[in-house]
């Protein structure tokens, strides 16, 4: 996409929910930048309801969500990827059984227009050139990096503008943490918004192009990666100090 | 502070098929201390518990309670040797009122009046007034209270508690951080895993780091989150990395 | 506790007055005591056809009162508990038949045997939770079915005849009495029983120990309370009582047969008298035993068919599980009241869109 228009924003402000009783988000908020936008956070920070909650599984107690013009604050999952939002959950959730073509095609389950979708799987093959040769294997004979080109291919399939992410660095090797971040960055090169969040910070903040942190539910920090220099100051907002 | 550890564990092993949640650890609290266990989620920090407990059995190592070899020991006795735990999930018995709770748990053969000892803890918690009330309508909070007071009744010299202020509001944090000072200050020993950061650096005397189910760095709460390991353990690898040991 | 219930939606009158009834401390002594007079003076405005009524009415509320402390407050769902009621009965009849003892011996040898059993099967079992424990005592059961069908001493498949009441006492008894002489055992055995779980289950430390079991296990065994005992115990103490009744039962009817005494049916019918009532309450098993079999037993006489209030019994407890799960008793005491009946009906038509 050229940048003489300005992409749509997926912005939540003021988000406040949790589970039954017990509120876990405490007023957040974030919004969707140029190129990578990061969400650090440990364990029990609430970043997994965060992502939950963009992609509409969990409901806002209070606050709003938006992307671009479209109010999506109360809208479930299936109304949310019409506009253009696509998610992958933890894993890369890629079916194993079916080849990679069979997933790249179900990605492109909800588009119409057949010939849309031929386009979107020869640029899905443009971004990611290992997958032409493997079209008919079956996905899980796959290696992970492969594995991840499929899962994020499957998403391009929805025509999304922004992907939220959900710790693709998961399970993986610190070898392959590096190709899982480089397949991201291929998503940005071709115009993409991310958003994504992740544990292995470290690696993370190479890809950034914005980082979020949340502690104990709320923000406590928020810009460019190169404002967190400082390890130990990293270390002390990462454990909300 | 004494010098005899209250507890102790030397290479302590849990497996679960492939996956080693505890890999040898060796760990020693002195009586009277607040010892914090901390590290990233599937450190294995509920898993110690657990093993320290007699909830699960240990594969390898000794644990070891006021200087008795407990491995293994099922988790009733260890109760009544006087270590208490709380579990993750506050539970209250549900179908029975706060005083019911109460006089549930065991208590040692030479207590004489068990009344009374019930009235004291409700009174030193302040849930008196909801003694007769059914656990099931309580709040959280009241319930983490109850959970707390069930645990003094064993009269434990150690207790164990996990994420005591998960989901607690701060009035709430306080008063329990109050109840467990002038518990400590009247000799009983804890150890506490915590998330709360903040928590875990007010109360603690000192930390344990826990990832990968190794006993990483030990230390006061400011030198160890400084520790290049426990900077790596919470914050991540990467393979560029130089200097840093694996 | 009764000023909540007197404020919520206005509740006055009866609910008010029943409420302040249960809520003082001398409640129970005097509707134990109004039973045990009420019980006692039954006999006598009965013919010797509704004496055998109410006899089996108060059986049965002990047996179901026998399963409640095992089901209700303990939480175990023990799907083998009329097994113990066959062996119960076979071993009287043994005991009478084979050794020539009179009935007392019988039924203490009764009692012994089903405690001696309840230990052997429970230390296994109970290490087992929910549905597999379900499943393991239920196969027991039918083991023991299949067993005294084969064995010689049980009577294999033909069954076992008792001596009646009659030629065992020497003395020729006219029908009537009979049946009264048992009403008064039964009575008996019931009023101990429902006695027995107010004082031990509901009332003491034990009893305590035993729904901290059902309540949360692990966390009752980090209170330092020996969960393995307890449930042995409380499992050995019901088994017993149903076999109890088990014997009294075989010595009334003089004819006993695996196939009745030792079936399923026996285990289902205390099960549902049990989630029909009330689990885990003292008076769940007697309204729900009351309510259940005066149901089979009417249904028998008016509709001409003696199974026909099964279906009928299983609407209702579709009806308690999915609307009341307290039970009859968790709606009169207002456990699950009006909004909560509500709100179940709610949720349960939201999941198939009815609403």
């Amino acid at each position: 996409m050229s940048a003489d228009m300005e992409p749509d924003r997926l912005v939540a402000r003021d988000i406040v929910t949790g589970y039954d009783e017990h509120e876990v988000l405490h007023g957040v908020s974030i919004e969707s930048h140029d190129g990578v936008t990061c969400i650090f956070g440990p364990n029990g920070s609430g970043k997994s309801t965060l992502m939950k909650t963009l992609n509409g599984v969990v409901p806002l107690w209070s606050g709003s969500l938006h992307y671009g013009d479209v109010d999506i604050t109360d809208a479930p999952p299936e109304e949310i990827v019409p506009t253009g939002i696509a998610t992958l959950p933890q894993g890369g959730g890629v079916f194993g059984t079916l080849t990679v073509e069979e997933n790249l095609r179900i990605g492109g389950f909800t588009v119409s227009d057949q010939a849309v979708v031929e386009e979107r799987i020869e640029d899905v093959l443009e971004a990611f050139p290992d997958l032409r040769e493997k079209l008919d294997t079956n996905a899980r004979s796959l290696s992970g990096g492969q594995q991840m080109m499929v899962s994020l291919g499957r998403a391009m399939m929805t025509g999304a503008d922004t992907y939220l992410l959900d710790e693709p660095s998961a399970g993986l090797s610190p070898a392959l943490v590096d190709d899982a971040f480089d397949l991201v960055r291929t998503l940005v090169d071709r115009g993409a918004q991310i958003v994504l969040i992740e544990q292995n910070v470290t690696a993370a903040l190479r890809l950034a192009d914005y980082v979020y942190i949340l502690a104990e539910g709320t923000l406590q920090f928020e810009g460019p990666p190169s404002e967190l220099s400082d390890e130990s100051e990293l270390m002390e907002l990462y454990l909300g100090l | 502070m004494s010098d005899t550890p209250i507890l102790e564990t030397r290479d302590l092993t849990k497996q679960f098929g492939a996956l080693t949640a505890n890999d040898r650890i060796s760990f020693s609290v002195s009586a009277g201390e607040i010892r914090g266990i901390i590290g990233p989620n599937g450190s294995g920090k509920t898993t110690f518990f657990n093993s320290l407990t007699g909830f699960y059995q240990p594969d390898g190592g000794t644990v070891l309670f006021d200087g008795t070899d407990v491995t293994g020991w099922k988790p009733f006795r260890i109760a009544r040797r006087g270590m208490g735990r709380t579990f993750q999930i506050v539970s209250p018995f549900k179908n029975m009122t706060v005083r019911q709770n109460l006089k549930a748990v065991h208590t040692p053969d030479d207590l004489d009046d068990k009344e009374a000892r019930i009235d004291e803890i409700l009174e030193f918690l302040e849930i008196d007034h909801i003694a007769e009330n059914k656990a099931r309508g309580m709040s959280g909070g009241q319930q983490k209270l109850l959970e707390l007071g069930r645990i003094l009744m064993l009269d434990p010299s150690c207790i164990l508690l996990d994420e005591p202020t998960a989901g607690v509001n701060p009035a709430l944090e306080k008063r329990i951080m109050g109840h467990i000072r002038a518990l400590n200050e009247q000799g009983t020993t804890f150890v506490i895993i915590e998330h709360d950061m903040s928590v875990m650096r007010a109360v603690a005397d000192s930390v344990t780091v826990l990832d990968q189910g190794q006993n990483i760095v030990e230390g006061p709460f400011d030198e160890v989150k400084d520790d290049p390991r426990v900077r790596e353990a919470y914050l991540g690898r990467h393979a560029d990395d130089e200097g840093v040991p694996i | 506790m009764s000023a909540e219930r007197t404020d919520e939606s206005g509740q006055r009158g009866l609910r008010a007055r029943v409420d302040a009834f249960t809520a003082r401390e001398d409640a129970w002594k005097w509707t134990f005591g109004a039973a045990v007079v009420l019980l006692a003076l039954l006999p006598l405005g009965l013919n010797s056809f509704w004496t055998r009524i109410a006899l089996g009415a108060l059986m049965w509320v002990g047996l179901a009162q026998s399963w409640n402390m095992i089901g209700g407050y303990a939480g175990y769902l023990d799907f083998g508990h009329g097994a113990y009621f066959g062996v119960g009965g076979f071993v009287t009849g043994i005991v009478m038949v084979k050794l020539s003892l009179p009935f007392i011996p019988g039924l203490l040898l009764a009692g012994v045997a089903g405690a001696a059993l309840a230990y052997v099967i429970g230390v296994p079992t109970l290490r087992l939770k929910g549905s597999y424990f379900a499943i393991a005592t239920w196969a027991f059961a039918e083991a023991m079915k299949q067993l005294a069908l084969i064995l010689g001493i049980t009577g294999g498949t033909f069954g076992m005849s008792l001596p009646t009441a009659a030629s065992s006492f020497g003395i020729p008894i006219p029908g009537g009495l009979s049946e009264t002489f048992f009403y008064y055992v039964m009575a008996a055995l019931s009023l101990g029983t429902v006695l027995l779980s107010y004082l031990v289950l509901e009332h003491s430390e034990f009893g305590y120990r035993v729904q901290a079991v059902r309540d949360d296990e692990n966390a009752a065994e980090s209170l330092g309370i020996d969960t393995t005992r307890v449930k042995r115990q409380v499992y050995v103490l019901s088994c017993v009582i149903a076999a109890l009744f088990g014997s009294v039962y075989a010595y009334h009817i003089t004819f006993i047969h695996p196939n009745d005494v030792l079936g399923s049916l026996i285990t289902d019918q205390m099960v549902i008298m049990v989630l029909l009532g009330g689990l885990g309450t003292i008076y769940g098993p007697v309204v729900g035993g009351l309510t259940v079999f005066l149901l089979s037993r009417m249904s028998s006489l008016f509709l001409g068919s003696s199974t026909i209030y099964l279906p009928l019994i299983g609407v209702l407890i579709m009806l308690v599980v999915l609307f009341a799960p307290s039970g009859i008793v968790g709606l009169l005491n207002g456990q699950t009241s009006r909004a909560d009946v509500k709100k179940n009906v709610h949720e349960l038509a939201d999941k198939f869109d009815l609403l």
